[in-house]
């Protein structure tokens, strides 16, 4: 029932604040100093030109016409015109969307897999070194400037080393896709020459990403392990002479997977962030450049896009983890 | 008074808290006294293109970059302009953010969602992104930088404000005041700012942590103050053609970028477990 | 066989058929080149650059081609031309039986719509080509003859045919859509006739295309069978890229740095030609207080032009103190220019009306380092002077935008003019002619009508040395005036695969003509 409430008060603000955002970032990409327009009428073309252009495109109306007119086109599924790719900015965030999701995938899978024993045996193995090394390592992780790390790597590994190519999804064209997830898509053809490359290709940027995640996850497992282990019922059983591989397992791994469950949200707004970032770093073809070089080069249209859709995402994203986290904990209060 | 002494007493006693604290002395040394410990403080202007790309020796102790300027030096200014942003943008998200959630959290209904509602916009978009749409709109510049920074940052004060406030009002004291006859004024000041002191001061320090690595990306990204300017994400964008052979280059900024945001966030955990253990495990907490 | 063992063995056949390497089909030869520019466009009337040179020169054709070093122009789809004695009527013949990719034959009429086609959509060489010629002034004769009618005689209508690259008009006209020429359309496929076929196409990754077996160009006898054109951004990376093979061939105006590099690696050579393509800062004449000749020749004295071409660039450009590349015509060679003089700086400081109160905004190109670099150390040079500067960054094509109008235009903005059409005009006369304001190249607003009169002159005659001392005259009047800072001449360090024979450099295409290349 209180979840019930929950939902419904979220989403009934679903709209309105999916809406200010849009609001927000119409106002700025409107007040941009460069005129997209002229860019896109081309280095030769005169006022008149550009005007009619102006015209033809609407953006000479009243600023609020245009933003009416722009959610009545999204309500029915129309993000519009990339000024520059002249391709529907659907058609370019689907497009792009593989390419990060992917790198986010891996770099989550990663960072879970690893993060979370790390994390357990970390609170199992208090003050031991291993606590101690993993305890600077989470520090570090919040601390090290993602796009750095992602230089370092390359410095190391590709340029020093020579083990895994500097940047790129894939040299070149790939194969004809399915998904368009590189990975996915060499499996299901049994092409394991491309899987290999494209996972060569993964290897630093997903490292570079998960670092930030992986310090958190730690922390956090660790934490939460810590927290089961103090209480009650747990020392009630360690003192009725239970095996500690059994409480280990019983009690402390599935509350560790619980606190990973509403880490999902947190890890997740970290990953989007530092992929923006990282895509740069590395020439990922994602939507992280995509979002860039568009607030660059005032490509209104695609920055609404992709505001929408990271809006979306993350309004839904967050919703979500809250759910999870009442159901999880009714203790914790939420708003 | 009593409650300073007991901070600093407990927080000596953190190990980690205390390397942070002597990490961001470091970092007020370096910029207060840049033209002091500069071993080429004109650098920060200053060509010498026939000495690019040196390595650390005894003249340059970081060697030089491509422009034949000390890096050494240049990241000593660099920390000037690291604490500037830093300083700025969390302080005027505090001033943004901590009256907003005051007002959210002492009001119940459409008011208080609806700046919940604002906070959620702001957060709904990667800080970077939005700050880089920002500073593009704007021009790179430092205060633009500093500008959409704040604007960026100030949800997460309002939102701990906001849930500290609402906590707060469960509090027997609290009731007791305000059915007393105290007006929503003396209550906030005298009752409820005090108690959420810390909360607030947590996320400062955490946040200078983070502000500083989102500035050092809008650095990066070419963003940030213009060349000269010695910024540390501009120099490492700067690096990048240069490597592998110059890797000091872009080892150094990196390394007093993880150094000073370490710095913080040392301090920041050590602060929050002598001043709230409570809020140590909350997951939602931090950012 | 149990059902089991059947399985395995299946199993193990599909997995040594799956990891076993592909038998190679029938030698396919293969080149890559790594672009520094991403292709965000197919349509060869829509770019007019050096950086996107590549769709244009195999995917398309022209009348015709400049080839070679020092540039010669070619018949190309045209066999021959006439002009009549007035010099107001091109008459080209197209050679017969050349074919588009999709087998049709190539006519006049293909021709005129293309003609028509870069008039009307605006871009690219359109602004040059529009000078010349009006829409409807293009007619086609018959089959095989196309006639274009100037308004006035212009000596560089011939240099510039090539860049009227011809499309398949009834390919273009079927995919046309609002009446947009198939601008939507042409952005993303090609129509072209040129000596490879395009295969795919993603402007995140590049281009690639398949040997044209039918081109009415004759193939050499180990022609290569795809090309493969890819964006790729990081210098680094084309470095690394053509040290392990991966590339072929890639852009030759990188760093000195990654030239050295380049040079080391035993697979790598680098074809070492002179080029025409200067580097400059165009000063905005119309702004006080650039205004005064006297800040302007200040300006002029404070770059560290040695220290930046011979140190920061090891020497790999040549000074290049006029607005018209060295190994060019109508340079005057008396003339020595300016040098980095503080002394003579401040001098004419002192003798400027004009007080520089205010901070000097600098511009320069997001994503070129080396345009970074020059900024800053004129930055520091004018700093010496006394004077505050404002370095500010734009993508190319905002750059482009901010230097139409002088208002807009930073006070000093650093960039390249690259070789589009082998003739003094392509610099100096786009570059001073008052009538050019607007366009990328002329955004020193400069108006000096005893200037204006001699470009005019150069651009009427068609004789050699009328327009030879036309060039130099304005050369030295725009000199005196410092009405630029021109800095340097660049030279092409062209890294290629060793094994690549037969490469023919032009400082229009820059090499990147693959069907006369070969492997060794």
């Amino acid at each position: 029932m209180r979840l019930l409430a929950l939902a419904l008060h979220r989403l009934l603000w679903f709209v309105p604040t999916l809406l200010g955002l849009l609001v927000v970032t119409f106002v700025i990409s409107r007040v941009v100093p460069a005129d997209p327009v002229a860019l896109v009428a081309g280095e030769t073309a005169t006022p008149a030109q550009v005007e009619a252009l102006r015209r033809q495109l609407g953006y000479d109306r009243p600023l609020p016409v245009q933003f009416v007119d722009y959610l009545a086109r999204l309500a029915r599924g129309d993000m519009g015109e990339s000024l520059f790719t002249r391709r529907p900015i659907l058609d370019d965030l689907t497009h792009r969307l593989p390419a990060t999701i992917e790198l986010t995938v891996v770099a989550m899978l990663a960072s879970v897999l690893v993060g979370i024993p790390l994390g357990v045996l970390s609170a199992l193995w208090r003050n031991s070194l291993l606590d101690h090394a993993l305890r600077v390592l989470t520090v570090s992780g919040l601390a090290i400037a993602g796009f750095w790390l992602g230089i370092m790597l390359q410095l190391l590994f590709s340029m020093r080393l020579g083990w895994t190519p500097l940047n790129g999804r894939l040299p070149g064209f790939p194969p004809r896709g399915i998904t368009g997830l590189y990975l996915v898509d060499a499996a299901l053809t049994w092409d394991w020459s491309t899987f290999v490359t494209a996972l060569a290709h993964l290897a630093l940027p997903a490292a570079t990403l998960a670092f930030p995640a992986l310090a958190t996850l730690v922390r956090f497992t660790r934490a939460g392990v810590l927290d089961v282990m103090q209480s009650n019922f747990v020392l009630y059983e360690r003192a009725m002479g239970l095996p500690r591989p059994l409480i280990v397992w019983k009690y402390i791994l599935r509350s560790a997977l619980t606190s990973t469950v509403t880490q999902i949200g947190l890890l997740f707004g970290i990953l989007l962030a530092g992929a923006v970032v990282t895509e740069a770093v590395f020439d990922w073809p994602g939507i992280g450049t995509y979002a860039v070089s568009s607030i660059v080069r005032s490509d209104y249209n695609a920055v609404m896009g992709f505001t929408v859709w990271a809006g979306v995402i993350f309004i839904v994203v967050n919703l979500l983890v809250d759910l999870a986290l009442t159901l999880v904990d009714p203790r914790e209060r939420v708003s | 008074m009593s409650t300073a002494w007991f901070v600093v007493t407990r927080l000596g006693r953190d190990r980690s808290a205390l390397i942070g604290l002597v990490l961001i002395a470091l970092l007020v040394l370096a910029a207060l006294l840049a033209p002091l410990l500069a071993t080429h403080p004109d650098d920060v202007f200053e060509l010498h293109p026939s000495e690019r790309l040196r390595a650390p020796s005894g003249a340059h102790w970081l060697g030089t970059d491509r422009m034949g300027a000390d890096v050494y030096s240049r990241l000593l200014f660099g920390a000037r302009i690291t604490i500037l942003i830093g300083l700025i943008a969390v302080g005027a998200s505090l001033v943004i953010g901590v009256p907003i959630g005051l007002l959210a959290g002492y009001h119940h209904g459409w008011a208080s969602d609806l700046l919940m509602r604002v906070s959620d916009i702001f957060l709904a978009v990667p800080q970077v992104v939005l700050a880089i749409a920002i500073a593009q709109t704007l021009g790179p510049s430092l205060p633009n930088v500093i500008l959409a920074l704040s604007v960026t940052y100030w949800p997460w004060f309002a939102r701990v404000v906001y849930a500290e406030t609402r906590a707060l009002q469960k509090e027997v004291f609290v009731e007791s005041t305000a059915a007393l006859g105290a007006s929503p004024w003396r209550l906030t000041v005298l009752h409820v700012l005090p108690n959420i002191a810390s909360p607030i001061i947590v996320r400062a320090s955490i946040g200078m942590g983070f502000t500083i690595l989102t500035a050092a990306a809008l650095g990066f990204l070419g963003l940030g103050p213009p060349p000269p300017t010695p910024e540390w994400g501009r120099t490492i964008a700067e690096s990048r053609e240069f490597l592998p052979d110059a890797w000091w280059y872009a080892a150094a900024p990196g390394l007093a970028i993880f150094l000073t945001v370490m710095g913080f966030n040392l301090l920041g955990d050590g602060l929050r477990d002598v001043l709230d253990p409570r809020l140590r495990r909350s997951p939602a907490r931090d950012g | 066989m149990t059902h089991g063992r059947s399985w395995l063995a299946l199993a193990l056949a599909l997995l040594t058929v799956a990891l076993a390497p592909a038998a190679p089909a029938a030698a396919q030869t293969r080149f890559v080149f790594a672009n520094e520019s991403p292709y965000d466009t197919l349509d060869p009337h829509a770019a007019f650059d050096v950086g996107r040179v590549a769709v244009r020169l195999n995917l398309y054709d022209g009348l015709y081609r400049w080839l070679d070093n020092p540039p010669k122009l070619e018949p190309w789809l045209a066999e021959s031309y006439t002009v009549s004695p007035d010099g107001l009527t091109y008459t080209f013949k197209l050679r017969h039986g050349a074919k588009f990719h999709d087998g049709t034959e190539i006519t006049a009429e293909d021709v005129r719509y293309s003609a028509e086609r870069i008039l009307a959509m605006k871009k690219g060489a359109a602004s040059l080509i529009a000078t010349m010629i009006a829409p409807g002034a293009t007619k086609a004769l018959d089959r095989y003859t196309v006639q274009f009618t100037l308004a006035k005689p212009a000596a560089i209508f011939l240099a510039v045919v090539p860049e009227i690259h011809v499309v398949n008009a009834a390919l273009v006209k079927k995919n046309e859509k609002d009446g947009d020429w198939g601008a939507a359309w042409l952005t993303n496929n090609e129509a072209g006739s040129g000596s490879y076929v395009l295969d795919r196409y993603d402007p995140a990754i590049g281009f690639t295309a398949k040997r044209f077996a039918s081109h009415f160009m004759p193939w050499g006898p180990k022609p290569i069978d795809e090309i493969d054109f890819r964006f790729v951004k990081e210098d680094n990376t084309r470095v690394l890229g053509m040290i392990k093979g991966d590339y072929q061939g890639t852009g030759g105006y990188l760093p000195n740095d990654q030239v050295k590099r380049l040079r080391e690696a035993p697979n790598v050579k680098i074809v070492e030609q002179e080029s025409m393509r200067i580097m400059m800062f165009q000063i905005n004449n119309q702004r006080a207080p650039l205004t005064d000749v006297h800040v302007r020749r200040a300006i002029s004295y404070a770059f560290d032009y040695d220290g930046f071409n011979k140190e920061i660039l090891g020497g790999t450009v040549e000074r290049n103190p006029v607005p018209i590349p060295n190994n060019m015509w109508g340079v005057p060679r008396d003339v020595k220019g300016y040098s980095y003089s503080l002394d003579k700086a401040k001098r004419e400081l002192g003798l400027a009306q004009a007080k520089v109160d205010r901070p000097l905004t600098v511009g320069y190109l997001q994503g070129f380092s080396q345009t970074e670099q020059a900024a800053t150390v004129m930055a520091n040079g004018l700093r010496k002077l006394g004077l505050e500067t404002k370095l500010t960054s734009e993508v190319w094509p905002a750059m482009v935008e901010r230097m139409k109008k002088p208002e807009t235009s930073p006070d000093l903005v650093v960039y390249w003019i690259s070789t589009y059409y082998a003739d003094p005009n392509n610099w100096i006369g786009e570059m001073f002619s008052s009538n050019q304001w607007g366009t990328f190249k002329a955004s020193s607003f400069y108006k000096n009508p005893k200037v204006d009169d001699l470009l005019e002159t150069a651009l009427k005659s068609t004789d050699r040395k009328v327009r030879e001392k036309a060039y130099q005259d304005a050369a030295r009047i725009v000199v005196s005036d410092a009405a630029g800072v021109w800095i340097y001449n660049t030279k092409y360090f062209g890294p290629w695969a060793k094994n690549i024979e037969g490469i023919r450099f032009s400082p229009i295409g820059n090499g990147q003509e693959i069907r006369w290349l070969h492997y060794k």
